[in-house]
This record gives structure tokens, C-alpha cells and sequence, in this order.
């Protein structure tokens, strides 16, 4: 485990002042496309079950829902899935069984689609973000993509940002006839563009529901209380800390170089 | 409640605007029609909140003339309750003419009406209380009645027996302020906290003075920054009386208000002690700082810390629970620790030392919680 100064050096240290706490309004809007029903990367001795993308994905709104709800009862989950077009699948719940019947329906469809409009998507978390903010609660959505070759159109106003939205990309490995990083950064510009707070995207092509399982965690993040992307320190290890060798330290010594050991 | 039919809309717009703005926390028990099978409902069950209890009125509009104003059934208790008369005979040494207002000018088209005429009617219960309470036949009570009536905000609850009176009184402590304490404000409703002395007084002669019963209730919402459960109250001796009581509560209450604005500051501190150890909390609460939760790694087992801190921190350490990234059950759900509270702690550390501590214990508690999920369910990879 290296020390050593590092990005997070330049950030401000982590604070958090008195003001009020919004519950979150998230909109998940999941890709059923065909890619969708590719299979993830199954490691370790269980190798004999299929998994899907959107198996793993489903599993992910699971667990990302149930340690929202743990932190505050108040957050709140609404469900959409991106076909060859948008559509809404549930309006808002707090309810973890809700939740879990709402993900036991998403589907993979047999539809082949070639391009891909989130005008609806945008539309619909600005109108329902009205609401919210009415409510005292915050709007975000989380968009679940999964193709590797195309990706979505829009068309936003330039400065309205009314809602966040952050990304979670899951993309096959990037060859001849796929572009993963050009869809990549395109999302990451459409993310940027209509989001109000700091949003964040992630991408993962190694087909591990591990990985997934803990990009959707860093998503559990309150858009108010983020840092920036690149100043992300967590999941940070805990683990044994390695205590210099040799010679009394003090206190204070042994505090100066735990503390440095963790920046990174 | 039980499935009814709807109002017509000039009652659901009464009852509505009632709920939406009564500066008190009235509620609707039940709702149902006149009429059997009746199209509409026209009737209701109001609980009007009283001396930290409720009293239940039947609000009696009719679905057929939905213009007319209602009609109140008053509880059973209550039946010398009989507002409209005290009404009539104040207005007529006044002026001869006898009318109790906001039912005479009832209109039907100004939604506010029925909460106008409910506060009216809930102000002259409160007198009505108080003067039965002044009939209770007893110099003592007397004493501590009207020493205490001169409060502003004390509402007096009185249900008589034929071997006894219990009196029971409701007095807010004043000059709490809490709204101003908090900042940013996080609470809509003006926050209190009410003692509530009960006392039985036996009828006939009597040499002892009664004893009161004494509690102290406060407002749900002020439950997460201030717990009234946790403040002993002063016993009552002999000597006392209610006005010196409060006195003392008042002085005693004050304390505990400053101890409580300087718990948020000593409980936020804590929890932004632990970025050095545990990354940036993923969510905490800034207005209280009763939790946060954090994201650790071990190896490739991911697990979220959710951390609950008690009122009484630091004398009491904080909660720790943990949940499985990686582990899911039968319903999907994932693996949760019961709570830890067990683990080295001292309040006499700082807060880079608790911080310290608590990461040290969770390096092999982590450990633990994986072998006790992979032991429960197999590990989804």
C-alpha cells in the first residue's frame, strides 16, 4: 500500500455543513436492448451459472434501493427502461417489495433497434423534478447502458439543467466493429450538459458483477454531498495499517503517517 | 379508514383546507355517508388535538344540502359542553341579539370556513375545561389552577368521578424557541416541549395535598435532536407548588437545549473525522448528524458501514452496521450485519482517535461479517 501525495491532495477536505437534507426521487432508466442479454463474466468456482447483463443489472437496483433505504427511509426509486424507445415503467416508491417486483419484470425484448432517442427520458425527469422540488426532495436519474456501437440522441436545451444524471456504461471490449469509448464519451457529454449537481459515469468491460456491484455503490453518493469525480476516495481499504518498524513513535507521529498512508 | 364515498366537493374543499392549514395537528377518523348506500359522505369523525390527547367531534354536513352549515356531535363526556349558549347568553348582555358568528355566516364558497369555525368552537372547550376545573372543590387545586391558567398556551383536562377529580394539566415551557436554535430551520411546525401534571384529588375531606404524576412530552419531530424521554424530572416534594416547579424545569430544560445544540456540533465533527479512514461518506446527515455511511473494501469484498450515532455520543459510542455488497439472501436483498455497539470505545478519545479505533476493530470484523455471509447464502461473483 503506497503513500505518497496524490489528486485528493488538491481537493478540500471532506466537511459537512449544517443545511437541510433533501430525500432523493431516483429514476433508473435501464437499457433493454438486445446487448443487454449479453453474458456477464462469471469467475470462481460457480462458473456454471449464466448471467446475464441485465440480470446483474437487476441485482444492482436491488442492492443499490436497499442500502438507499437503509440510509433514509424517505429516498425514493421509480423505474423506466430504454427498448427502441423510452418508456416508464412505475411511478415512485420507498417500498424495498415494490421495488424488488418492479425489477422482476424488466425483460430483455426481441426488438432490434438501431438508434436510440433519450429526448423522453430528459422530459420526463424534468417534469417529475418539478415535483420533487416541491417536495423538498431531490431529483436524479441513473441511466443503465448497454451498447456498445450506438449511442442516444437527444435533443436539450443547452442550459437547462432542472435534474442530475449520472451513467453506469457496461460495454463489450473494444474491437473493430464497436466503439465503446466514443459511446463512452458521448454519454458522459449528455450527462454533463442536463446535469444541475456533480454527476458521476461509470464504465465497466470486464463483464464482473463485483465491478457493477460496486460502481452502483459509488452512485449511492448524495449528488449534494459529492466531490468531483476525479477526487473520488472510496471504497478506500480496511485493512491491517502498516506501522513504521523500529523506534518509539508517538502518538502524533504514528497519526501523521496513518494519515498519509491513506491519501490517495 | 375504511373505504367510503367521496365528498361532495364544496365539503372535501372544507375538510381539505381544515387539514392542509390548522396551525394544530387535527385529524380525520373516519369518514361515511348520512344515508344508506348514499352516493356521497357528508359525515365525519374529527380528532382535535387537546391537551397532548384528542377529542373526537362527528362533523354532520348533508349531502343534499352541501351549502348548509354542519351540525357538531360533541363527545359523550362533554354534555354540559354547549358553546352556542355561552355564545348567546355573552352576545346578549351586549346587544340582545344572540348569535354565535361563524355558524351564522357560514358560506359555503370560502373553503377556510370550517377550520374558522372549529378553532372557535376548540377555544370554547378550552374555557369550558378551565371552568370546570375552577369548580373542583379543593383549596390547594384552586391555588395551583389558577397560579398556572395565567401561563399562556396551559390547557386544563378535567374528567370527574363520584369519588374524585382528575386534573390533568398541559404546560408548554416557553422561551425553548427551538426553530431559532437549528439552522438551516429543518422542522415546518413550531416545535415544544409540554409538562403534563396529572392529578387525582380526592372528594371529601382530606388532609394530604395531592401529588401530581409529571411527564414531560415534546413534539415528534424534535425526537432526533433532543429526546425528552432522557430527562429526569425533579421529584415533587411537599414543599412545592406548580408555578416554582416549572421554575426549576425551566432552568433545567435550558441546560439540556444548550447540551443538545452543542451534540450536533460534537456528532458532526465525529463524522468528518472518519474521511481520512473510510474515504468521503457516501450520504450523511447535516442536520443532526445522527448517521453516515461509508463504503470499505477488503480484498475484493466490497461492504457499506452505516453508522448511527446516539444523542448521548460520546459517552455513547455508535452503532455500526454492515451490509454485503457482494451477498444476497432468498429475496435478493443483501446481507445485513445486526447492529455493533460492542467495540473498544472511550469517550474520552478524540475524534481522530474513535475514528482510528473503529476502523482497527472493522479490519477483522469485516472479515467476520464476510465468512458470516458467504456462510449464509453463496457469494454472487
Amino acid at each position: 500500500m503506497g503513500g505518497g501525495a496524490t489528486d485528493a491532495s488538491t481537493a478540500p477536505p471532506y466537511s459537512l455543513p449544517p443545511s437541510l437534507f433533501m430525500p432523493e426521487d431516483i429514476l433508473f432508466c435501464v437499457d433493454i436492448g438486445p446487448e443487454s442479454g449479453r453474458q456477464m463474466r462469471v469467475s470462481g468456482p460457480k462458473g456454471n451459472n449464466v448471467l446475464t447483463r441485465l440480470d446483474a443489472i437487476k441485482q444492482a437496483l436491488l442492492l443499490f434501493a436497499h442500502a438507499k433505504l437503509t440510509m433514509c427511509m424517505d429516498h425514493r426509486f421509480a423505474f423506466s427502461y430504454l427498448g427502441s424507445s423510452f418508456s416508464m415503467v412505475k411511478e415512485f416508491t420507498n417500498n424495498i417489495k415494490s421495488v424488488a417486483e418492479v425489477v422482476r419484470t424488466l425483460t430483455t425484448p426481441d426488438v432490434l433497434s438501431e438508434d436510440v432517442d433519450i429526448t423522453k427520458l430528459f422530459e420526463v425527469a424534468n417534469c417529475e423534478g418539478n415535483k420533487s422540488r416541491a417536495l423538498g426532495h431531490l431529483f436524479r436519474v441513473v441511466l443503465i447502458y448497454c451498447r456498445s456501437s450506438v449511442w442516444p440522441q437527444y435533443k436539450w436545451p443547452a442550459k437547462q439543467k432542472t435534474f442530475t444524471m449520472d451513467v453506469v456504461y457496461l460495454h463489450d471490449k473494444p474491437g473493430p466493429d464497436n466503439c465503446p469509448q466514443l459511446v463512452y464519451d458521448a454519454l458522459g457529454d449528455a450527462a454533463e450538459q442536463v446535469s444541475e449537481h456533480v454527476s458521476y459515469i461509470f464504465e465497466t468491460g470486464q463483464g464482473l458483477t463485483r465491478i457493477l456491484f460496486r460502481h452502483m455503490c459509488i452512485l449511492l453518493a448524495h449528488p449534494i454531498q459529492r466531490c468531483a469525480q476525479d477526487d473520488i476516495d472510496m471504497p478506500k481499504p480496511v485493512v491491517k495499517r502498516v506501522l513504521p518498524g523500529g523506534g518509539d513513535g508517538t502518538m502524533g507521529e504514528e497519526r501523521a503517517v496513518i494519515s498519509n498512508l491513506f491519501k490517495h | 379508514m375504511a373505504p367510503h364515498p367521496p365528498l361532495p366537493p364544496p365539503i372535501a374543499a372544507q375538510l381539505n383546507h381544515l387539514l392542509a392549514y390548522s396551525p394544530l395537528p387535527f385529524k380525520v377518523e373516519q369518514i361515511w355517508s348520512g344515508c344508506r348506500n348514499g352516493r356521497y359522505s357528508d359525515r365525519f369523525t374529527l380528532l382535535i388535538p387537546f391537551c397532548l390527547d384528542y377529542i373526537k367531534w362527528d362533523v354532520i354536513f348533508s349531502a343534499y344540502h352541501p351549502s348548509a352549515v354542519p351540525d357538531f356531535i360533541f363527545s359523550a363526556e362533554d354534555v354540559d359542553f354547549n358553546p352556542l349558549l355561552e355564545a348567546h347568553e355573552k352576545e346578549a348582555g351586549a346587544n340582545g341579539l344572540a348569535v354565535a358568528s361563524p355558524l351564522v355566516d357560514w358560506n359555503y364558497k370560502d373553503p377556510s370556513r370550517l377550520l374558522n369555525l372549529v378553532c372557535h368552537l376548540r377555544d370554547s372547550y378550552v374555557s369550558y375545561q378551565k371552568k370546570k376545573a375552577e369548580q373542583v372543590d379543593d383549596e390547594r387545586m384552586r391555588f395551583e389552577i389558577s397560579t398556572v391558567l395565567a401561563r399562556k398556551g396551559t390547557e386544563i383536562f378535567v374528567a370527574s368521578f363520584p369519588d374524585r377529580d382528575e386534573v390533568k394539566f398541559t404546560i408548554p415551557i416557553p422561551d425553548l424557541e427551538f426553530n431559532k436554535l437549528v439552522t438551516p430551520c429543518p422542522w415546518k411546525q413550531e416545535q415544544k416541549i409540554y409538562l403534563q401534571a396529572s392529578f387525582v384529588v380526592a372528594k371529601g375531606y382530606t388532609t394530604t395535598a395531592p401529588v401530581p404524576r409529571l411527564k414531560l412530552v415534546s413534539t415528534q419531530d424534535l425526537k432526533p435532536f433532543l429526546n425528552v424521554d432522557d430527562i429526569k424530572l425533579i421529584p415533587w416534594s411537599d414543599e412545592m407548588c406548580m408555578l416554582t416547579y416549572l421554575s426549576d424545569l425551566e432552568v433545567k430544560l435550558n441546560d439540556q437545549v444548550v447540551e443538545a445544540v452543542a451534540g450536533v456540533a460534537k456528532r458532526r465533527r465525529f463524522i468528518e473525522a472518519l474521511s481520512p479512514f473510510f474515504g468521503r461518506p457516501l450520504e450523511a446527515d447535516p442536520v443532526f448528524c445522527r448517521r453516515a455511511s461509508v463504503l470499505g473494501i477488503s480484498g475484493v469484498f466490497t461492504f457499506l458501514v452505516h453508522f448511527s450515532i446516539p444523542l448521548q455520543f460520546p459517552t455513547k459510542q455508535p452503532t455500526l452496521k454492515l451490509e454485503s455488497v457482494q451477498h444476497f439472501n432468498l429475496n435478493g436483498l443483501p446481507i445485513v450485519s445486526s447492529p455493533i455497539n460492542d467495540y473498544p470505545w472511550s469517550p474520552r478519545w478524540d475524534n481522530t482517535e474513535m475514528a482510528e479505533r473503529i476502523y482497527d476493530f472493522l479490519v477483522d470484523e469485516c472479515l467476520n461479517f464476510k465468512k458470516y455471509c458467504s456462510e449464509k447464502i453463496p457469494a454472487t461473483q
